[in-house]
């Protein structure tokens, strides 16, 4: 390391830096929740879709499952699932609501969360929700997520 | 050990042990459910195993800061710690609230849990990492805040260092991030971005500084380099550290309905994030080349090296290799992902820890270093430890490419179960790996009680 | 022999070419190191260094071009799972050689040669 750079300068690049930066971030989210509205899909999210949303949360399924790619790698990407069971939230109810308590013997296996018709209806229009948010590139790259 | 409350830490890094245990037994788990699908199925579906490995994991390293800070702070703010009693009082409300949270998610179903702990009121449970109920995300916020204020109290009134304040800015940023896991709105794309300033500007900001600032402790202690030199090293890394990581948060923001400049954004800046690592390996093996004493914990040098190497190759190559848009297009949410996690996770921050409690144990038990037979094998289970995680790694590595090609880029793209049976193979090696992992720490922990002859301080 | 500020400097020189030629500046960075080596005389650190640097860059486009072209040769240039083996290895060795070097540069920093251990 050379004499002429010093300590001094490198606190002051650490502080310039890091408060720069991080007034660029600040800048840039101000940008991007502006601009949500134009690919969020928030203007179908009813009651129903946050119920869902909720009830998405209080069953952690995220533990299992990823939605846009983020969560657990256990079982299937679901944000694009309302798509890939042919635009059925009639399928999206039947799959959740025909899982075995017991499970799959030598599988890996969903819960039976025992929800009421209400609340699959709630989760089926949260996973439809889901799937209408315009992705860049239209991610997932095809319909298996 | 120079003061009497450094000696609280004792209690912070049993407890990080602990539960270290606690998660890696369930890790275990989680890699056999993933060849036996319905393995503990439906006492302990596969969610709960992981919500308790991940909050385990997050829970221990939080007790590692806490208790490498204790130590580290009175001895370089020249004071006692400003208030041991907190610290104690903070270290069980702490310990107690974790267990219970743990234990509420293996005893009782979490939807029934969200019930108990009255999620409605605020809701923020659900998402990865932050499943904890409401009540103990702010019994998070309160043990934090009084350990911020103890630690900022001993700092502000004593010597000031640029390791304590720099560890103090990573603190209060970890303390104020976390404040972002109580917003959870209606839209997904808002939850899923400010989501990220948790959990990035945590592992890949804030906790940066802390890891950064633990490692320059323990070096100046083993090596006695100049402090200057040190200090200025440190300055670099974390200046590249926000430089690269702030913008960098990008890198979260490309397939999630955020708009499409962040994939510039993103690959751009998130390409700067090794260098900090980078620059963390050179500044770790130019101080142990350039040191002026051997210190007889070779344990620890050891694991200093090893934190640097291996947060290098975990968090800034691995990180790396799926960090432009174009590549993480295809591998987005595959086994690449949990790769690089798990070595990530270990090289930076596992690793820092295990270097502070490596160094500091022998000292608070009154020793400069362990017995030469306890620091072999400490050894034994820094190297057994390190190379399963590698192996886990390569394993997943792999896994994940033949994932990306089957389900994502090929032009007949076969389902996510379809081709998770065709993993098996790869998910066998990486759990043989596992318990291979676990061995070693379950040796790491033997050493602390190993008898042997005892080592002499060498000036 | 004693060692001049200037053996040293270019020490330092050839072991960063070779960490450049691993990583950023390919080719580029043998060329200087093949010119910097020419430079050295026999016996000093800066040949060890400079010599050092290119057996390592060698060996590495040995192993990091030839035998991943060997990897899918074998297993087949269409075959999805030959590329998978092969950018694993690519991956795995490339990152050890960085390392090698750059323990290689932190050693031509303190005018030393690399040593497999340190002093007890």
């Amino acid at each position: 390391m050379r004499e002429t750079f010093t300590k001094g300068m490198a606190r002051n690049i650490y502080y310039g830096g890091g408060v720069f930066f991080l007034l660029v971030l600040i800048g840039l989210t101000v940008d991007t929740v502006r601009s949500l509205p134009k690919t969020d899909n928030s203007e179908n999210i009813t009651e129903e879709v946050a119920a869902g949303k909720r009830l998405w949360e209080v069953n952690n399924c995220i533990g299992c499952h990823t939605l846009l790619g983020e969560g657990a790698y256990f079982a299937p990407e679901l944000g694009n699932v309302y798509t890939r069971f042919g635009e059925s939230t009639e399928a999206i109810k039947a799959f959740i609501k025909s899982r075995p308590v017991e499970g799959i013997p030598g599988r890996r296996s969903m819960p039976q969360f025992n929800l009421t018709d209400q609340q699959l209806e709630e989760i089926a229009q949260f996973l439809k929700y889901v799937d209408g948010i315009k992705t860049a590139r239209d991610w997932p790259p095809n319909i298996q997520g | 050990m120079k003061y009497e409350s450094q000696g609280i830490a004792k209690l912070y890094f049993i407890a990080a042990i602990g539960l270290f245990v606690g998660q890696i037994v369930f890790g275990v788990v989680m890699g056999l459910q993933y060849v036996m699908g319905d393995f503990l199925f439906p006492e302990i579906p596969f969610n709960v195993a992981r919500m308790v490995h991940t909050n385990l994991l997050i829970v221990w390293l939080l007790f590692g800061f806490m208790g490498s800070a204790y130590f580290l702070v009175p001895e370089e703010s020249e004071r006692e710690l400003y208030s041991p009693m907190l610290a104690k009082v903070m270290f069980w409300i702490f310990l107690i609230a974790g267990a219970l949270t743990v234990l509420g998610y293996l005893l009782v179903p979490y939807a029934r849990l969200a019930e108990i702990t009255m999620n409605d009121l605020l809701p923020t449970m659900g998402r990865e990492f932050l499943e904890q109920p409401t009540i103990t995300k702010i019994g998070i916020v309160i043990v934090a805040l009084a350990f911020v204020f103890n630690i900022g109290m001993t700092i502000l009134t004593g010597r000031k260092t640029v390791i304590t304040l720099v560890l103090l800015t990573g603190l209060i940023g970890l303390a104020v991030f976390f404040l972002f896991s109580f917003y959870n709105p209606d839209n997904l794309v808002l939850d899923k971005y400010f989501w990220w300033f948790v959990v990035h500007l945590w592992v890949e900001g804030v906790w940066e500084l802390i890891m950064a600032s633990l490692l320059a402790y323990v070096l100046i202690k083993v090596t006695g380099v100049d402090r200057e030199v040190i200090e200025k090293w440190l300055y670099i890394i974390i200046a590249m550290a926000l430089i690269s990581g702030l913008v960098g948060t990008g890198h979260h923001f490309f397939w999630i309905g955020t708009p499409d400049y962040w994939q510039w954004l993103g690959s751009i800046f998130s390409a700067l994030e090794p260098i900090p690592f980078f620059m963390m390996t050179m500044f770790a093996f130019t101080v142990v080349k350039k040191r002026r004493r051997d210190h007889p914990n070779k344990a620890a040098v050891l694991w200093a090296l090893g934190t640097a190497v291996m947060a290098f190759l975990g968090a800034g190559v691995w990180g790396f290799l799926h960090t432009l848009a174009p590549v993480n297009y295809y591998t987005h949410g595959t086994q690449i992902t949990a790769a690089h996690g798990h070595m990530a996770f270990y090289g930076a921050y596992v690793m820092v820890v295990l270097t502070v409690i490596s160094y500091s144990m022998p000292i608070m038990r009154g020793k400069i270093a362990a017995n030469e037979t306890a620091q072999k094998i400490e050894i034994w289970s820094f190297w057994l430890m390190t190379l399963s995680m590698v192996v886990i790694t390569i394993f997943l590595t792999v896994a994940g490419f033949v994932q990306t090609y089957l389900q994502r880029y090929s032009d007949e793209p076969q389902s996510f179960m379809a081709v998770q049976e065709q993993l098996t193979t790869y998910y066998w090696m990486r759990e043989i790996a596992g318990v291979f992992f676990l061995i070693g720490l379950l040796l790491y922990i033997y050493s602390f009680f190993a008898k042997g002859k005892e080592v002499e301080a060498v000036e | 022999m004693n060692t001049t500020d200037k053996q040293l400097k270019r020490a330092f020189h050839a072991a960063l070419m070779s960490l450049l030629n691993l990583t950023v500046l390919p080719i580029i960075g043998f060329i200087v190191l093949l010119l910097l080596y020419k430079k050295t005389a026999a016996n000093t650190i800066d040949r060890y260094h400079a010599a050092l640097g290119i057996k390592l860059n060698l060996l590495a486009a040995i192993a990091l071009i030839l035998v991943s072209l060997l990897i899918l040769a074998v297993g087949g240039f269409n075959s999805p799972m030959s590329w998978i083996y092969m950018v694993s290895y690519f991956v795995t060795v490339h990152a050890a050689f960085i390392l090698i070097a750059t323990w290689a540069v932190v050693c031509s920093l303190a005018g030393d040669k690399l040593k497999n251990n340190d002093e007890p």
